[in-house]
């Protein structure tokens, strides 16, 4: 088990103009889960097979346990790497498929067998052992990919998008088994995604990239509860958070911000990080959840009247698509609210929760 | 009621098209209309159809018989005592078969399987490294190399004739079994190379950098996973080889003039020459003799070949 050290790591591609990863420095602690999400062409996949060394680095340096590895071959950076797509191969059965690795390196014939015995009794797949990857399911596949890295007894693991290619049910139980083999080998890994909920579900950390630049790394409860800029807060989070435009005013008292027909008062750094701005707008965010219905009785926050266009019920709450003048607004509403398309509603806006954002550069203002 | 008959039955062959089998309730009242003219409207390209497939079968047919005439002497005259170049009742007899070898012909064939085989060893594994190597890694000049390679494969063989005779002359390679199947195997691997790149163009990198990423080195990469997935080019290429050593007639007869090292297709050249008259009965068995491996070869590599080319379950998509 070893930390991963990336330094000023870029990589550009020739034929492309802007660098795929772009002075990218990040740390994955000896253990850790680190999932990396961003969208697609973020640079996270590149990222993880310049960790892997099947690119080289551009630019920056790749440590793996300390040791530079710019010029380690991959199959000598004692790594294990789940691919999207599995990479079983098809013409071995399953078995041989396990074997491959301990075969290349050399390892005597009786171990061999044992630990195949026992990461397929772990995962459940002994029965399949006599098998072609042709013949397996999707989830099949992917545990066998799993045992295949598991019998590496790497130093890393390496995953890229290892659960994509499974339908939505068998992505969950996944997601659960990849967390409890982790529990029960806490090898340091990397798991790239493009999907918020695995990056939220499973990692210990998270890094988001996005332009092939590092945009934040913490801990999925802290990147959710303290986005660092704009792209951060509208990736994590599911339904997404609601932006508003919003302006400063300055009337005598402290400087406010108006979004909607609402005022946000702003206070200690917030208020001066917004005056120093050099044009008087702001990005006010919500998460649909800081939205609420306002009581009958009418609160000290301030609320908004909106037309329902849909409600989604999802069981246990209700998701409310609502129309306030121009602006369109996503919040959360508890189940069985009696709501439908059309009914007029008073919604309030948790401001303490508020998260403001430069709407030029993007970056967090409060 | 029996005048109503024959259109009852034809309604209950109706109905299946009418409404997908509903019944012939259904169909009695769906026929006087739709029906009568969607079957009117299926029945008439049909008759074309099959007009046309009669001329194409019968032009088929003409042709096969053609092919066949030749395939059928061959087998006749090779099993017949009395063998002409017509055709006659065979008189089953292996006497022929008997006659062509004592007078040389498993030596011949011998020598052919040895040009065949060693040529298709050496052409086979040179195509296999360029390929690969032209596939993968970064090559100075590739696609100028590449269009040379295809432009020399298409080039006739005849033309280097001399220019190899020279070199076997200085190089004291004349007269060596070993040394032809080089030349032969030189002459495939051209288009070899040319179709294995290709190959392995589409086998997919993953499996490489898995297998890597597993500990394996680029030798076993190589072998164990990239030779394997690219099978059917591989068996196609040493098919092509082989075919072509096999019936290999002016290298051998130029660069090879040892009578011991004689192959096949020189054999029979030289046994329609041996005497006044041909010899059609021997000269058949001879040329059956001769086709054997090559069929054999056939046989066993279609088998190969059916499988395809699958990466099924390796990746997707």
């Amino acid at each position: 088990m070893a930390k991963i050290i990336l330094e000023g790591v870029s990589k550009v591609f020739k034929d492309k103009p802007s660098p795929a990863v772009d002075d990218l420095n990040l740390e994955v602690e000896d253990g850790e889960f680190l999932v990396m999400v961003g969208p697609s062409g973020c640079g996270k996949t590149t990222t993880l097979r310049m960790i892997a060394g099947f690119e080289v680095p551009t630019a920056g340096v790749v440590r793996i346990g300390g040791k530079p590895m710019n010029n380690i071959w991959p199959k000598d950076r004692n790594l294990a790497m789940v691919f999207q797509n599995y990479a079983l191969f098809p013409h071995m059965t399953i078995a041989k498929n396990l074997a491959f690795g301990m075969k290349a390196r050399g390892e005597p014939r009786a171990t061999i067998a044992r630990e195949i015995e026992n990461v397929a009794g772990m995962l459940g797949i002994e029965s399949l052992l006599g098998r072609k990857p042709g013949e397996l399911s999707g989830g099949e596949r992917q545990r066998v990919a799993l045992g295949r890295a598991l019998l590496r007894r790497p130093e890393a693991f390496l995953l890229d998008e290892p659960l994509s290619n499974l339908d939505a049910a068998l992505r969950a139980q996944m997601r659960l088994e990849l967390k409890r083999i982790h529990a029960q080998f806490p090898v340091t890994t990397v798991y790239v995604t493009h999907d918020q909920v695995e990056a939220m579900t499973m990692a210990d950390r998270i890094a988001l990239m996005s332009h092939g630049r590092l945009q934040q790394t913490a801990s999925p409860e802290y990147i959710y509860d303290h986005p660092a800029n704009a792209f951060v807060a509208s990736f994590i989070g599911s339904p997404k958070i609601n932006f508003f435009q919003g302006a400063l005013v300055r009337d005598g008292g402290g400087p406010r911000v108006t979004f909607l027909d609402c005022s946000l008062e702003l206070t200690g750094t917030a208020g001066e990080a917004v005056e120093r701005l050099p044009h008087p707008n702001v990005t006010v965010g919500f998460r649909p959840e800081e939205i609420r219905l306002a009581p009958a009785s009418g609160g000290r926050l301030p609320t908004v009247k909106c037309v329902v266009e849909l409600v989604e019920p999802l069981g246990p709450e209700t998701i409310l698509v609502v129309r306030a003048g121009e602006e369109t607004l996503v919040c959360k509403v508890p189940a069985r609210s009696g709501l439908t398309a059309g009914d007029v509603v008073t919604l309030e806006f948790d401001t303490s929760q508020a998260k403001l954002f430069d709407p030029e550069s993007g970056s967090r203002l409060n | 009621m029996r005048s109503l008959r024959p259109k009852q039955e034809e309604d209950r062959d109706l109905a299946p098209l009418a409404d997908g089998g509903l019944g012939a309730g259904v169909a009695q009242a769906a026929q006087r209309s739709p029906v009568a003219i969607s079957r009117a409207q299926i029945r008439r390209p049909d008759r074309r159809d099959r007009k046309q497939r009669a001329i194409a079968n019968s032009i088929l047919v003409l042709l096969g018989i053609g092919f066949l005439t030749p395939m059928i002497w061959l087998i006749d005259a090779a099993f017949s005592t009395h063998a002409s170049s017509a055709l006659s009742a065979p008189s089953l007899t292996f006497a022929n078969f008997g006659k062509t070898i004592s007078e040389g012909a498993g030596g011949a064939i011998g020598n052919s399987l040895y040009l065949g085989i060693v040529s298709t060893v050496i052409a086979t594994v040179v195509s296999i490294l360029a390929g690969y190597a032209l596939s993968r890694h970064r090559v100075p000049l590739k696609a100028f190399f590449l269009l040379s390679v295809l432009f020399l494969s298409a080039l006739p063989f005849q033309l280097l004739l001399i220019p190899i005779y020279e070199i076997y002359v200085h190089l004291g390679w004349l007269n060596s079994p070993f040394y032809t199947s080089v030349a032969l195997a030189a002459n495939s691997v051209p288009f070899a190379i040319w179709l294995l790149k290709n190959f392995i163009d589409q086998v997919p990198r993953e499996f490489e950098e898995a297998a890597a990423i597993e500990g394996a080195g680029s030798v076993r990469i190589l072998w164990k996973v990239v030779v394997p997935l690219a099978m059917p080019g591989i068996l196609v290429a040493s098919i092509l080889t082989f075919i072509n050593a096999w019936g290999a007639f002016l290298l051998p007869l130029v660069i090879d003039t040892n009578p011991a090292d004689t192959p096949a297709a020189i054999g029979i050249y030289s046994n329609i020459l041996a005497d006044a008259q041909i010899q059609y009965g021997p000269l058949a068995a001879y040329a059956i003799l001769f086709s054997i491996p090559v069929i054999v070869l056939y046989l066993v590599c279609t088998r190969w070949l059916h499988g395809g080319f699958a990466f099924a379950g390796g990746v997707k998509g």
